[in-house]
């Protein structure tokens, strides 16, 4: 392949602005000696690259004098980017450049021996150029788009995000299951802090939404199959029967007028009479919010050959014959608000949920805050079922607050009632603080620090007996009250475990999804899909309308016509692959499909460019462009031991470029002094290093191997980190049946700001490498 | 003389239908038992080519050494680089000799 090429013409560059780099290195003969190096057409020192130094590279690269260019020492990324932009005016591709930073190897500090460092210049040198020999002009690869985002759930976060996304002017699928809009929200009474009736925010949404074009609204719907990779998803969904047509039914409600069927309402069966709730036909507006407005039939309740509403209907929109339908949805991006479902109660026997109808859920709690019946005494309990190993193992972080709403709410009504709230601590945190302050300094509104032993009918009258200890007297707490309220937690939806399942995307412990949570919240483990709101844990009104739009910006790169692909992805060597899909199984992204001939292929939107597939390989077969298992392997061959002492060991580094390569470089910079024999090599992952090049390493006569990785649930692809230990782990233990010592080959963590201990963590490697002896197959 | 397998570190390729030593083994002798685990089905057959050694991504077999040529600590262990193999050859006094060879690769 490279014979057909032109041949390599190198000009290298170091760049020594202050001569900072000539004081501590010879680089007189370090000039001399690059000269004489295949492929290198051209060398020299310069001290800055400006005054007429880029116009004669480019008069050298117009005349065909120079075609790849290595630049030593340290360049601003400012003003790398000048360089590129200047060169690739003369028509030099950008990944034609090799920069080859001496000074975060440790290179340029004064004091060391002058010939040591030189000699390491020399050799970093030369391993840059086995590199540079060999790279190529790469171009992006542009991927086309489907302009559309698909949102399922459209609670609050998915009427938030998709409202937002068709004010851009992006087109938008939302997929609900219920027949109406608003979600859990829509059923709350009031939101803290304003104290104001969330359905006024949500029509605010709905309004802007019900005049757009770009929204494609498909309720009563479930996802049933996804297909595709990001900016093509293809997402099948199964439509319920609404048995009313959506465009025919103007919401006149002379059906439900004639309806004879009332059907119960789901929740309110422990609620005292709430005239708010009665009254649902068979045949009626979508809940919780009417968007669509057609009406909606709840045909299991329907009596056998009624066609009652077909009669009374006038615009003819009713028909009871219809069928669920398939549809298949193209989208670029897809962001999942599957929301949350309240902690079932019940479970929490010691409280009597489901046992006497005046235990109450908070939720259930929202329908009494507007009209509530008169009630004397008023228990809440926080924490039901959180906070607590047998139920929800977490805080969800709301409740507190939620709870204190209500105590508020339902307080203006009744005035002269009295209220406890029995609680494990008080979470408000931020300004809920307010709310706290706000509630405490009610009349007749305690707090009691302890949570119920037992809950009790209170004799025949109705009333409940409830006893609890109060910790911070050591009193005994014993109440007659009217109304308990449960302050239950927030678990995960069905929806999301529908949806997990379906999309195979990972859930954390708690079974919300799994996402990156200081960096990356809104990502799901694949790319193009995003979670929003209290699908990704417990959060607030506010927080999941935050969230939501976070993950629909992301989503905006996916649907955005063309894409381009950095072209540094990996790539296939279909002449030397012989699809054992190694690749396949140690995708953290589950990136790869087979081709129509059988080869794994890398689906390259969802590539994250890890190389965790080339360091898988057993062929060294893939590559990913840029950073080629040849680049690499040239790069070491390039370290030439034999010029070295053989008793000083020789250590070889591989570097996370996230992490652990930060640590190196910022240990270079610093005071520390580093061997001068430890050379490193920044890559993408730690897991994308291949054990043929290891091999490589030892044979060549490298004494030690260091491979620097991510601590187990830090690493950014995944679980690239532990792919590569095992593998070194397996490398170690054949080198042990060689008789070589195992600990040759090292994995080790480091975190971005374990400078000092990679200083450490060398110069103790280079101690325990001196001890054994060099490697046997130096020569 | 077969292979030597090393149980727990064959993981039969993941599953692999034809794991990488079955698809290199010019006898096509090595197989994956019910195990998932790879083992050679006729080892008189096996004429000692290492191909399945050097192909092993997990390292987990080995060559066994004919009597006739090393009895027990003897061992003949490859290891794989990107152009490169290197031998180590221990034989039965424990005398250990190493090899490396550049293979004549395609790019020169």
């Amino acid at each position: 392949m490279e014979k057909t090429k032109a041949p390599s013409k190198i000009g290298l560059f170091i760049f020594d602005p202050g001569g900072g780099l000539a004081r501590a290195v010879d680089l007189g003969t370090v000039v001399q000696k690059l000269i004489k190096m295949k492929n290198v057409s051209r060398c020299e020192v310069i001290a800055d690259i400006w005054s007429g130094f880029l116009v004669s590279v480019k008069e050298d690269l117009k005349a065909g004098n120079l075609n790849r260019l290595l630049w030593v020492g340290r360049f601003s990324p400012y003003q790398e980017k000048i360089i590129k932009a200047e060169l690739s005016a003369e028509g030099l591709n950008p990944y034609l450049h090799e920069w080859c930073d001496v000074e975060e190897q440790g290179v340029g500090k004064e004091g060391p021996d002058r010939a040591v460092q030189t000699q390491k210049v020399m050799m970093l040198v030369q391993m840059a150029v086995g590199r540079a020999r060999l790279i190529e002009a790469l171009e992006p690869v542009s991927l086309p788009a489907v302009d559309a985002v698909l949102i399922i759930g459209a609670g609050v976060a998915g009427l938030h995000a998709a409202s937002s996304l068709v004010k851009l002017g992006k087109r938008v699928y939302l997929v609900e299951k219920e027949s109406g809009v608003g979600g859990k929200v829509a059923s709350l009474h009031r939101l803290y802090p304003r104290i104001c009736d969330p359905r006024c925010g949500l029509e605010f949404e709905i309004e802007k939404l019900r005049g757009s074009n770009k929204l494609e609204l498909h309720t009563l719907s479930r996802v049933k199959g996804l297909d595709g990779g990001p900016r093509n998803f293809e997402v099948k969904i199964e439509k319920a029967p609404r048995y009313v047509s959506e465009e025919r039914c103007n919401g006149c409600g002379k059906c439900a007028e004639v309806c004879p069927v009332t059907i119960p309402d789901d929740s309110t069966s422990h609620l005292p009479q709430n005239p708010h709730q009665s009254g649902k036909k068979a045949i009626h507006s979508p809940t919780p919010m009417a968007f669509p407005s057609a009406f909606v039939v709840e045909r299991r309740y329907c009596p056998p050959q009624c066609r009652e509403c077909v009669k009374a209907c006038p615009t003819n929109s009713v028909d009871l014959e219809q069928t669920p339908s398939d549809m298949t949805l193209r989208a670029g991006a897809i962001i999942a608000t599957t929301g949350w479902d309240p902690y079932p109660l019940s479970k929490v026997e010691e409280y009597g949920y489901g046992l006497y109808p005046n235990v109450i859920s908070n939720l259930e709690a929202e329908r009494l805050l507007e009209n509530p019946p008169e009630l004397k005494e008023v228990g809440f309990i926080q924490c039901a079922g959180s906070r607590d190993e047998k139920h929800l193992n977490y805080c969800s972080s709301v409740c507190c607050s939620v709870s204190l709403k209500q105590a508020l709410s339902l307080k203006e009504r009744l005035p002269n009632s009295r209220f406890s709230i029995f609680y494990q601590d008080i979470r408000t945190p931020g300004f809920d603080e307010e709310l706290y302050q706000r509630v405490k300094s009610l009349d007749k509104v305690i707090f009691i620090r302890g949570l119920p032993s037992t809950v009790k009918p209170d004799g025949e009258n109705g009333r409940l007996k409830i006893r609890a200890e109060d910790t911070l007297s050591g009193k005994e707490v014993t109440l007659s009250l009217d109304l308990l309220v449960l302050a239950g937690g927030m678990a995960p939806s069905g929806g999301t475990g529908e949806i997990a399942e379906l999309f195979n995307l990972p859930r954390n412990n708690f079974g919300f999804f799994e996402s990156h949570l200081q960096c990356h919240p809104e990502e799901s483990q694949r790319a193009g899909i995003y979670v929003g709101g209290a699908c990704r844990g417990p959060m607030n009104v506010g927080q999941s309308i935050e969230s939501t739009h976070r993950a629909m910006v992301e989503a905006l790169q996916f649907i955005d016509g063309t894409f381009l692909v950095e072209p540094t992805h990996p790539l296939v060597d279909k002449t030397k692959c012989d699809k054992c899909k190694r690749c396949m199984e140690d995708c953290p992204f589950s990136a790869y499909y087979f081709d129509s001939e059988g080869f794994p292929t890398p689906d390259l939107a969802r590539c994250r460019q890890c190389g965790n597939c080339m360091g898988t390989c057993p062929l060294t077969a893939i590559s990913l462009r840029h950073f080629t298992i040849k680049q690499t392997a040239a790069q070491i061959q390039a370290i030439k031991v034999s010029s070295l002492p053989k008793e000083e060991p020789v250590i070889l580094a591989f570097l996370c470029k996230n992490d652990a390569y930060h640590a190196a470089r910022e240990a270079a910079d610093s005071d520390a002094v580093i061997p001068a024999n430890v050379f490193f090599i920044k890559v993408p992952c730690a897991g994308s290093v291949n054990n043929a090049l290891l091999a490589d390493a030892l044979s060549f006569g490298i004494d030690g191997i260091l491979i620097a990785g991510c601590k187990d649930g830090q690493c950014h692809s995944v679980r690239g980190n532990q792919l590569v230990k095992t593998r070194s782990g397996d490398l170690a233990d054949k080198l042990k049946k060689m008789m070589i010592e195992p600990e040759r080959v090292r994995f080790e963590h480091l975190e971005i700001r374990d400078s000092g201990r990679y200083v450490e963590l060398v110069n103790s490697y280079m101690r325990d490498l001196k001890a054994m002896g060099p490697n046997p197959f130096k020569v | 003389m077969p292979p030597k397998v090393d149980r727990e570190k064959c993981d039969g390729c993941k599953a692999e239908k034809e794991s990488l030593c079955e698809q290199v083994c010019p006898g096509d002798l090595m197989h994956l038992g019910e195990d998932q685990k790879a083992f050679c089905r006729m080892p008189r057959d096996c004429w000692d080519c290492m191909s399945c050694i050097k192909a092993c991504p997990k390292g987990a077999l080995e060559t066994r050494i004919p009597y006739q040529l090393g009895y027990h600590v003897a061992r003949l262990i490859p290891m794989m680089g990107t152009n490169t193999i290197t031998w180590t050859c221990i034989d039965l006094n424990g005398k250990v000799e190493r090899y490396q060879y550049r293979n004549r690769g395609s790019d020169d």
